[in-house]
């Protein structure tokens, strides 16, 4: 059964992975799935896509906005980020927990991982004379 | 007897190293922290130059001029009532998400430079992190007072000096200037103190000192 957005009625087939960004046209985040006999109900019997889900019983799927973008960037796998010769991001949190290094370069997921640096032994910590 | 002199010193010497472990003086290693030319390496080379005569490292406008973390031991800063505290002092370089070679090429350096700076820079974050998580004791996190205190850096670093409970002082730095509002970053971070000094002119240095002895000894 197809989806359709409650905002503007624009129609998604069944199983469209377009919608989980929102609606193509108005940028709707709720979709109401249609039985395929009543997906032009609205225009022809001039009905609201309310009316409709109130007489098909079915609920109004919304779609969860994405996670801020933010979030993502420190969530990130990698220590540094080279963007490009001399430009560099990097993530301090990341750099806080231990010496591992997972060095990614540019934007398109290429990844370069310091095994070594993930075997070394950590040196115990010095005792402090006190 | 030549080897009872041997067994002689070796359990002198046993033992001399035993006793010091309890008299040694107490040391602190604090580790001076915050974004590029928030002041780091000046007040660095002032508490070394008050107190010792030396200084740490040189200092610019140019933001990363520290890339390499710099320490000065055995620093003895006596307070007014006869208080001391022996520290170590680590002036590291800024931490920073981001490092671009473009933003010192307006300082007149050129394009070769500023890469070769950019990339020692991420280095130097590198190590001021290493430094962080295995040999700093207490933390200066110092602030540049015209500046917005809310930037993500900031709240990340102060949340994980937090996480590894380490006494940290909030330093808003560069008060002389007349932007400076030190009162933003004082509601910026609560629950920690914040003194106000200018590390330039030397004002309210000797606050931060009674501060230092009192939070870190």
């Amino acid at each position: 059964m197809p989806h359709k957005c409650t905002k503007c009625g624009r129609e998604y087939n069944d199983g469209s992975t377009e919608i989980l960004k929102g609606c193509a046209s108005c940028g709707g985040k709720k979709f109401l799935y249609v039985k395929e006999e009543d997906l032009h109900k609205d225009v022809l019997e001039e009905k609201s896509i309310d009316e409709i889900s109130k007489e098909s019983r079915q609920q109004v799927l919304e779609v969860k906005a994405e996670p801020k973008k933010e979030v993502e960037m420190y969530d990130r796998v990698e220590t540094i980020r080279i963007v490009g010769p001399g430009s560099y991001e990097l993530n301090i949190e990341k750099m806080a927990k231990g010496d591992e290094r997972i060095i990614s370069v540019g934007k398109g997921g290429v990844y370069n991982i310091d095994l070594l640096s993930f075997v070394k032994d950590t040196p115990k910590k010095k005792k402090r004379r006190k | 007897m030549k080897i009872f002199y041997q067994t002689y010193s070796k359990v002198k010497k046993r033992f001399s190293s035993f006793l010091s472990r309890f008299f040694k003086k107490k040391r602190t290693r604090i580790g001076i922290y915050g974004p590029p030319n928030a002041g780091k390496t000046t007040l660095a080379n002032r508490i070394a130059r008050d107190w010792t005569g030396d200084a740490v490292g040189p200092v610019s406008e140019i933001p990363h001029e520290t890339r390499r973390a710099r320490k000065k031991e055995d620093i003895i800063i006596s307070g007014a009532n006869g208080a001391t505290v022996t520290i170590d002092i680590v002036d590291t370089p800024g931490v920073t998400t981001k490092i671009d070679y473009h933003d010192f090429l307006e300082f007149g350096l050129d394009r070769d430079e500023a890469v070769i700076r950019a990339r020692e820079a991420t280095e130097g974050v590198a190590e001021a992190m290493h430094w962080l998580r295995e040999d700093i004791d207490g933390v200066i996190y110092m602030l540049d007072s015209t500046i917005d205190p809310f930037m993500q850096v900031n709240i990340m670093m102060v949340g994980i000096i937090e996480s590894r409970k380490l006494p940290v002082l909030i330093v808003a730095n560069k008060i002389d200037l007349p932007e400076a509002s030190p009162a933003r970053i004082r509601s910026a971070f609560p629950q920690h103190p914040v003194i106000s000094i200018s590390s330039l002119d030397g004002k309210n240095v000797e606050e931060l000192y009674e501060m230092m002895i009192e939070w870190f000894g």
